[in-house]
């Protein structure tokens, strides 16, 4: 991208901010607003696939192709499916073109992304969302694709769907874990706009109470990486969901510290703490605090309800989340609901 | 406008601190020997050799206290941090700057220290150092210059640094106030009252241990929250112990950070001798410097 392309891009996406670089720049906000919720899909809609960050190999999305086929929904397959530059699912121009042809097409009702990975953050500025904006629709993913769930909610306030992507379904659907169908089941009552509602275990260190609020969140390492840019999420009000894999305890620690000192946690209506298969301390460098741990003492003075090991995150239990929508967060000393209102 | 704090002079003293992660004393021996013999006194803090069981050098309050005792004590002169880890941000709001605003003092480390370094740059305007810890004096390290340039800048000698040339570096001349340190700390602190502002400054930036991966998205996060459009100049450091993912990435470090900025105009220079390897110049944090990126040679002057 040239300078100039550059500079009317950031000036066409954020008018009327006076000076870059302060982190209160991205003032325009539109997460205040009533949410948008793009229609729900009927029967004979067609469900688009692209890469937006990393490749996939056509062979890998056959059984998620299958299984929404076998749902009713036609499928289109985008250019990036099969396309490969290096780890990305096509260079930046042709993930970008992919994903923009799936936002104009009409005839497509909602974009499912083939896998995460790497990449969303590197197209994101270029995509132009001026006709999703008029006409909305669903936007499937989760891991990188945060990227693009926290654009759309702090940018145009349009609801997506936080859930499982395509190389996460089951080649083998008659033996899959009925955890893990039960997962991918979720999206497609997500998509046909049955109401959600969870149910899961207690946890003893849960905090209990009752919260409503928008449902925001996605894969922490994502959010803390969109800090200070226009994909930045706004919190205050809403119910939080995080996420993460393969990091180290520390590394989990610092992310809470930017959560907290971003000022992301002070204001929270809730806390859904999902997946967070840390990386084991090495050797003579134990953290000496558990996760549980780590996210306390960081709300320690707040009283909002917080839940932990819910079913969102880089494992087989990861249920469809509505972002953007009203939830109703009920913590117990024996359970956990999680419902949508409408 | 900046304030440079005192340059110490002989007999001064320096206070040894872990506000970050463990170090045994016997580590940091040969650091302390060093520094004597450079004519200071040392007076060492709790958190250096401490009983610590963990991965810290001792609790938050013990390492704030640490910390804050060395700040608040008029008789130490400059507090240099014995190693980096992981442990700063965690105490850095709970740390009083009052005194040290009235008598400022050398804020000696890089890494972890960087949380440091920004925060006190962004809220106290005064200039720190960014040069190596204690380790770095271990196996006759103390005999190269760039342990050796942490003795010159502690003296207020100004020292004029010249590095190779880099292949892809940008040519040009630069003059504003240095900021940047660890890029990973950089990024996490966006958006926090460490934050730093980059407008018009020299930026230098290193790293270690990352996936190229995360260094692109690192980058991008510098660049959509403004702060790589507006420098006078950009300084790569080392960026080292790279690791890549299965399917390779498919550029270099310094490609993603030569592409990264190639709309802007400003001088950049790759391979500085600021890293996490033995190549660490020590750098006022603050201080205003010329960078001159040459065909020929990359000068960085006070």
């Amino acid at each position: 991208m040239n300078r100039k392309k550059f500079l009317s891009s950031i000036i066409a996406s954020s008018a009327a901010i006076p000076a870059l670089g302060s982190q209160n720049v991205f003032e325009e906000d539109e997460s205040s607003k009533p949410i948008l919720i793009p229609k729900y899909l009927k029967p004979g809609d067609i469900i688009g696939i692209t890469c937006p960050a990393g490749f996939i190999t056509d062979k890998e999305i056959q059984s998620a192709v299958q299984q929404m086929q076998n749902w009713g929904f036609n499928i289109k397959i985008g250019d990036t499916v099969n396309k490969r530059d290096f780890t990305f699912g096509g260079t930046d121009e042709e993930r970008t073109k992919d994903f923009q042809q799936m936002l104009d097409d009409d005839s497509v009702k909602a974009i499912v992304c083939a896998r995460g990975g790497y990449g969303s953050v590197r197209i994101i500025d270029k995509l132009n969302f001026a006709k999703f904006e008029r006409r909305p629709k669903w936007i499937i993913g989760f891991s990188d694709i945060t990227v693009i769930h926290s654009h759309l909610n702090r940018n145009f306030n349009i609801a997506s769907v936080h859930s499982k992507m395509c190389n996460s379904f089951p080649d083998d659907w008659n033996n899959a874990e009925q955890i893990q169908i039960d997962s991918i089941l979720s999206i497609k009552k997500a998509l046909t706009g049955e109401k959600m509602k969870y149910d899961v275990g207690a946890g003893a260190n849960n905090k209990e109470g009752i919260a409503e609020g928008q449902l925001i969140g996605g894969n922490l390492k994502t959010i803390e990486s969109l800090t200070g840019s226009r994909s930045d999420i706004k919190t205050a009000g809403k119910i939080l969901f995080v996420e993460d894999t393969g990091e180290y305890l520390y590394s989990i620690d610092r992310m809470f510290w930017n959560l907290k000192r971003t000022d992301k946690l002070s204001h929270l209506k809730g806390l859904i703490i999902g997946g967070f298969k840390a990386k084991p301390d090495d050797p003579g460098e134990e953290f000496g605090k558990t996760l549980y741990d780590i996210v306390l003492e960081k709300i320690k003075e707040y009283d909002y309800p917080v839940c932990f090991d819910f079913p969102v995150g880089h494992q087989k239990s990861n249920f469809a989340l509505k972002c953007g929508v009203k939830h109703k967060l009920t913590i117990q000393a024996d359970s956990v609901t999680l419902i949508e209102i409408r | 406008m900046i304030r440079i704090p005192p340059y110490l002079q002989p007999e001064d003293t320096i206070g040894i601190v872990c506000p970050a992660g463990y170090m045994t004393l016997e580590k940091a021996q040969t650091a302390i020997d060093r520094l004597k013999e450079w004519g200071y006194k040392i007076k060492i803090g709790k958190t250096l050799g401490s009983n610590s069981a963990n991965y810290f050098s001792g609790t938050d309050d013990e390492r704030l206290n640490d910390f804050q005792q060395m700040l608040n004590d008029d008789e130490v002169k400059a507090i240099f941090c014995a190693r980096g880890g992981y442990g700063i941000g965690r105490i850095i709001e709970q740390i009083d700057f009052g005194k040290f605003k009235q008598n400022p003092k050398w804020v000696i480390g890089f890494s972890d220290v960087t949380v440091l370094h920004s925060h006190i740059h962004s809220n106290y305007k005064t200039a720190t150092l960014h040069a190596h810890m204690a380790s770095a004096f271990n196996d006759e390290g103390y005999k190269n210059e760039f342990v050796q340039s942490v003795k010159d800048v502690l003296e207020g000698k100004k020292i004029k640094y010249e590095c190779a040339i880099g292949e892809l570096n940008r040519k040009g001349e630069a003059v504003g106030e240095l900021v940047g340190g660890n890029l990973s700390l950089l990024v996490h602190l966006v958006g926090s009252s460490s934050d730093i502002k980059t407008k018009g400054k020299i930026l230098f930036l290193e790293d270690v241990g990352e996936y190229l991966y995360n260094i692109d998205r690192m980058f991008y996060q510098l660049k959509r929250s403004g702060k790589l459009d507006r420098l006078a100049g950009l300084i790569v450091g080392g960026f080292t112990e790279m690791k890549d993912t299965e399917r390779p990435f498919g550029k270099t470090v310094y490609e993603i950070i030569h592409d990264m900025v190639k709309e802007f105009d400003y001088p950049v220079c790759f391979g500085f001798p600021v890293s996490h390897g033995k190549e660490n110049y020590a750098l006022k944090v603050g201080a205003g410097y010329k960078l001159k990126v040459g065909k020929k040679r990359v000068t960085l002057e006070e």
